[in-house]
């Protein structure tokens, strides 16, 4: 049930149909500005540095990151766990609004979905690097082979992790390429570019939009949703066993699941918040994404917000509480005071405190405050994940393990790459996939103004 | 022998439907209808339904059960080993390889069913009625090889009356679908 009326429409400005496959396809089919190629130049240089950090942890060994004996876990780990949080935000926006028949999703679920596909493979680079002998990453895999065949370890987190993202990363590019299909054929459709027609018609699988295509299309839309969206939970629960079953102090607590997930969803809607406050202000998609949308992300945000201060509280408390002294030096000598309290009040701060903000409705509708507070919760999120990774480890049981650990640069390398590649992949995005699921939006158009509604 | 098709083009999702109900009052089989945008209505009109949910059951099914004798295949019989004192079997840890594996078995493989069933796969090339149908237009065919020309004039006026911008006539040699 939407109420037009209370909510507003979806998509303003009483468009035609034909006039939403026009402006959605406006950015494929027109040359971009200039902007586009200075940022596409800039996030690969980014990209360039990476690939030159990769050559030499590759070529040399992991010596050449700042990690030790004590810190064996450094930027890399920090970097994957935040990367896939924000993996989390295309399948959470889009799989969670699917199946709650959220239909303000249809405007912002495609970019959401890319954003979660480029997250993830930038993640997934990182675990991999770590190996040291990244060549040899296929043992990983449990398939018979000349060594007895000996198995992997099927009860070791970091096995359900290896699978839990390769599964991640498959089913999202299905869920997300299932989704564009119609659209590929609208573009084959409409196009006089003969290669254009043929690339596109190629991907687009011969769709015609028949009824039992149609059918058949919401029937799978529903089933991969509503057994993905199991999998994001499992997946961020998955990666917090890495922590939480080493016998660390500040890893070893039975939060860390629900905290991961609700810290994964967190993140990735401050990302999907960037990106669409840009996006949105680039190609003038307002009447698509509405001061609505972004004002229903902003609430959501603010609710995490307010979950995300309870697990930190809880946190501290159960420390306090559970008298454990190892548990209490972690948060109150190593965390709250010590030598990494910028990192734990950065966390504080940009978590659970900034996002308050949005409970004032001039932030939530001006694009600069959204802009901001969504870039200082990413921020936010990363301290937090540096916090649970190198607090821990940097002090632990032995006074004679303690090191302080700090990155080179060819982790920042390894870093800036990423992020790069994250940048070059939604600028290409922009360019060859339709921004909006063109079908999805034409059929929410008039939503709320018919008797079934 | 070739095809011949009616193609009745609307502009309008109300009378495209209130079209499609006529026709079927006046015992008019329609071949299928286009549409930019999926309309439950029509599904309901048509009686169209899917069984991917229930193939989707059986999926699962069977990828709960491969994938639990598979590592009890590994952990058990082929290789055993004492990992930090648990039993071989370990089923609580094997849980999340079932729930992982599974749901990424039920994807691939419904989404396998669906290419299969719907003839929808990269580079496949299915006859188009009309263009505009991905687009804007609404669009019911109808095959005049049973009709007479009487039938097919009233099947044309019926379609007009209801509001087709356009009703057109065309052929084929054979229908990709």
């Amino acid at each position: 049930m939407y109420n037009r009326k209370i909510r507003g429409p979806l998509v303003e400005g009483n468009k035609t149909l034909s006039q939403i496959s026009k402006e959605i396809l406006n950015p494929m089919e027109t040359t971009p500005g200039l902007w586009w190629y200075i940022a596409f130049g800039i996030s690969l240089i980014a990209a360039l540095f990476g690939f030159y950090a990769i050559y030499i942890t590759v070529s040399k060994g992991i010596g050449t990151w700042g990690v030790n004996n004590s810190v064996g876990w450094g930027w890399e780990i920090v970097n994957f766990v935040w990367w896939i949080g924000i993996g989390h935000a295309g399948t959470a926006f889009s799989i969670f609004l699917l199946i709650l028949r959220q239909k303000w999703r249809t405007s912002i679920n495609r970019a959401a979905e890319a954003m979660t596909v480029i997250a993830v493979m930038s993640a997934a680079l990182f675990p991999a690097l770590h190996m040291g002998r990244v060549w040899l990453a296929f043992y990983i895999f449990p398939y018979p082979n000349t060594r007895g065949p000996l198995w992997v370890n099927f009860n070791s987190p970091l096995f359900w992790d290896f699978i839990a993202i390769t599964a991640y990363l498959l089913i999202s590019i299905s869920f997300w390429y299932l989704g564009m299909l119609p659209d590929f054929a609208t573009i084959r459709d409409r196009t006089t570019s003969k290669i254009k027609k043929a690339i596109y018609g190629f991907f687009g699988m011969g769709w015609t939009g028949s009824s039992l295509h149609w059918i058949r299309y919401e029937s799978l839309s529903f089933i991969l949703g509503g057994i993905a969206a199991v999998l994001v939970v499992s997946v961020h629960s998955i990666v917090s066993t890495d922590f939480a079953v080493g016998i660390i102090p500040g890893w070893h607590t039975t939060l860390f699941p629900p905290y991961f997930v609700v810290g994964a969803i967190f993140s990735g809607f401050a990302m999907v918040m960037t990106l669409m406050v840009i996006v949105r202000k680039i190609y003038k998609l307002t009447e698509y994404v509405t001061d609505n949308h972004m004002d229903a992300i902003a609430r959501i945000l603010v609710f995490i917000s307010l979950i995300m201060g309870t697990a930190y509280s809880t946190e501290v408390f159960i420390a306090w509480y559970s008298g454990n002294e190892y548990e209490m030096f972690t948060f109150f000598r190593n965390r709250i005071t010590g030598e990494y309290t910028i990192q734990f009040w950065g966390m504080i701060i940009c978590n659970a405190l900034v996002p308050q903000l949005f409970w004032i409705k001039k932030v939530r509708r001006s694009w600069i405050g959204l802009l901001l507070v969504s870039l200082i919760i990413n921020l936010g999120m990363w301290f937090e994940r540096f916090n649970i990774v190198i607090t821990s480890l940097s002090k632990d049981y032995l006074p004679s393990n303690w090191v302080s650990y700090n990155p080179t640069y060819i982790e920042v390398g390894v870093y800036a790459g990423t992020l790069g590649l994250f940048a070059a992949g939604v600028l290409l995005f922009f360019r060859y996939i339709p921004i909006m699921a063109i079908s999805e939006v034409k059929s929410v158009v008039n939503i709320g103004d018919k008797k079934e509604d | 022998m070739n095809k011949a098709f009616k193609i009745g083009i609307f502009e309008n999702e109300e009378k495209f439907i209130s079209s499609i109900k006529s026709l079927q009052e006046k015992h008019f089989s329609i071949y299928d209808v286009y549409t930019p945008y999926p309309i439950h209505e029509v599904f309901h009109l048509l009686k169209r339904k899917s069984r991917l949910p229930t193939a989707a059951y059986f999926f699962g099914l069977f990828a709960i059960i491969a994938v639990l004798a598979f590592l009890y295949y590994t952990s058990v019989l082929d290789w055993p080993i004492v990992y930090g004192g648990k039993p071989f079997n370990s089923f609580p840890s094997f849980i999340v390889v079932t729930i992982v594996l599974t749901i990424f078995t039920v994807t691939i493989a419904s989404l396998a069913a669906f290419s299969a069933r719907s003839g929808l796969y990269p580079g496949k090339e299915n006859t188009i009625f009309d263009h505009r149908s991905t687009d804007d237009k609404f669009v019911i065919v109808v095959n005049t090889d049973t009709l007479d020309n009487l039938e097919s004039g009233k099947l044309v006026t019926l379609m007009q009356e209801e509001g087709a911008v356009e009703v057109l006539d065309k052929e084929y040699e054979s229908i990709n679908a």
